[in-house]
């Protein structure tokens, strides 16, 4: 019997253990540190809400803000709308589909920096495929993508939307799999066309599914890095700082270990807005 | 005859569109892989990125797996997933059982708990992190490397094993319990082989996340001789600038093991993101 009631424990004791080490406790360790001012470790110093009040001041922390938010938006809608649209293509019956759905998921299995660097060449203003592209079409440009504030951030995202729709289109096909055709048949017999019956019925029984592709989007994008890091580094001139990114060069370059801090907690902030729903909506469901 | 003429101009529209959207996907690899193959005096003469340059530039590729260390990184990252992702597995799935088929309190609680780490940025742990490596002289170590990654990756583990040991008959347990197995025992020999579809599906997927992981890595290992495969792009490209067609021809050389995994286990891929669903 005594084994009945420890042995539960027991299972969960490796994996709590690694979890309250590496998630769980650094969390509370960074509240603490992003009250304090320094450099690293020996010289840091309690200063309270400084680096929070330094922040609201700091034009370029609402810069890499703005564009962390204008990554969401565009993420949520642009991803989730191009990944939907290419899941319908390839949920239809027609030869080639496996080739096609394996074809459009490929780079989503290459690393976030191969990705970046693979689009430098893309974006080359001397020997990358756009401006190449246009010269052999005759036209004679060159525009320098990423390294024109204006352009930037929308080139990075472009770079990023040819790896990230992969995973949603796979939910996505997932989800309408899961839809039997009787109801849809049963739509076009009561005189619903095409885009009624995807509109009225198809998305309306795919909740889930989009509940599950917008979540794992937004995590995604709120703590986008690697395509920043790999492309632009945040320039030109912080034109596509974004907050993990901003984050990193304060604590990494600048040696503002407490102020870079106290920027993943506002990160982790920015998530409970994610976070607090979905743990409910998981918590009913079991 | 209409219907069908209908259908027809449907079908090939439907392959106008596919093509012209694959023809885009992959000109990123195209444009990687006509930059690869010319050497850098190609550039120097002013070859455009379309022609062809006289001679291939194939010891571009050689170069890049032996001075280029691409071949070391390549290793290394072997060793790190091959620890890390197997080890992941068995602690999440002993998880996972206590969760699903034990008398555990507050299940749901403990479960929901877990999770939080799928969301949580991995920026919240980088200055401890450091910190405490730094004390315990855990930087530029695979073990250092490895328990972090293990710490970030339970949460998604727990979720796909959750899912799946759930699913599986109540009764097996049962039988296993009334023919004398204690807890362990149902685990190792019952429970867990029948896990292995979703084993695999982790497998795969789990050790591509980790062969690509960038930030942890970089902010752990600093030394050459340790680096994975996306810190050590990172260095190479800082290394050779200006090299175009090295540059490319070590990029390319990274994409390629995972391009093979990928065509090897691709069912997995579908299998287990589809069933992340349920």
């Amino acid at each position: 019997m005594k084994e009945n009631k420890t042995a539960p424990y027991l299972f969960m004791l490796p994996a709590l253990i690694i979890y309250l080490s590496v998630i769980i406790f650094p969390v509370f360790y960074s509240l603490w540190i992003s009250f304090q001012s320094g450099t690293g470790i020996g010289s840091m110093e309690f200063v309270g809400m400084k680096n929070y009040t330094q922040l609201i001041h700091d034009e370029v922390f609402w810069m890499s803000f703005k564009h962390t938010i204008i990554w969401i938006v565009l993420t949520v809608f642009v991803t989730t709308t191009v990944s939907l649209m290419l899941a319908v293509l390839m949920n239809q019956k027609f030869r080639g589909r496996t080739f096609f759905r394996a074809f459009f998921y490929f780079p989503s299995v290459i690393s976030a920096i191969a990705v970046a660097i693979i689009w430098r060449w893309i974006y080359n203003p001397q020997i990358g495929f756009i401006n190449q592209f246009a010269q052999m079409l005759g036209l004679d440009f060159t525009q320098t993508w990423i390294s024109t504030p204006n352009t930037a951030l929308i080139a990075l995202f472009i770079a990023a939307l040819w790896q990230a729709i992969g995973q949603p289109m796979i939910l996505f096909l997932a989800g309408l799999g899961g839809i039997s055709p009787d109801v849809l048949e049963a739509a076009s017999i009561d005189g619903a066309n095409g885009v009624q019956t995807f509109f009225h019925i198809t998305i309306p029984l795919m909740k889930d599914t989009f509940i599950m592709v917008i979540s794992t989007l937004l995590i995604a994008a709120m703590k986008v890095y690697d395509i920043v890091k790999g492309l632009t580094d945040g320039g030109p001139n912080n034109a596509t700082q974004v907050l993990a990114s901003y984050m990193y060069n304060q604590v990494f370059q600048y040696n503002n270990v407490g102020y870079g801090t106290a920027i993943a907690i506002i990160m982790v902030l920015m998530m409970l807005i994610v976070i607090i729903p979905y743990m409910s909506f998981t918590a009913k469901k079991e | 005859m209409e219907g069908k003429a209908k259908k027809n101009a449907k079908s090939a529209l439907r392959y106008l569109v596919l093509i012209i959207l694959a023809l885009l996907w992959i000109v990123p690899i195209v444009t990687l892989f006509l930059t690869a193959i010319k050497a850098k005096s190609d550039f120097i003469s002013g070859l455009g990125l379309f022609e062809m340059p006289e001679r291939l530039a194939w010891e571009n590729f050689t170069n890049a797996m032996t001075q280029g260390r691409l071949f070391l990184y390549m290793k290394n990252d072997l060793i790190i997933c091959l620890l890390k992702v197997p080890l992941g597995i068995f602690i999440s799935s002993m998880a996972a059982f206590a969760l699903t088929r034990t008398k555990l309190k507050h299940a749901t609680a403990w479960f929901v708990f877990l999770l939080l780490g799928m969301m949580l940025p991995m920026q919240i742990a980088l200055v401890p992190i450091s910190i405490i490596y730094n004390k315990l002289g855990l930087i530029n170590t695979y073990f250092g490397l490895f328990y972090i990654y293990i710490g970030f990756g339970v949460s998604f583990m727990i979720l796909i094993m959750h899912g799946f040991m759930k699913g599986i008959d109540f009764a097996i347990d049962e039988a296993a319990y009334i023919d004398g197995a204690n807890k362990w025992q149902n685990f190792f020999h019952i429970i867990l082989p029948i896990c292995k579809p979703a084993i695999a599906t982790l497998f795969i997927t789990d050790f591509l996340s980790t062969w690509n992981e960038y930030l942890l890595a970089s902010v752990i290992i600093n030394d050459n001789k340790l680096k994975t495969v996306p810190v050590g792009l990172m260095t190479f490209v800082g290394e050779h600038g200006t090299d175009y067609g090295y540059l490319c021809a070590g990029v390319l050389i990274s994409v390629i093991p995972v391009m093979a995994v990928y065509l090897i286990f691709q069912r997995y891929f579908v299998e287990g993101m589809a069933g992340a669903v349920k």
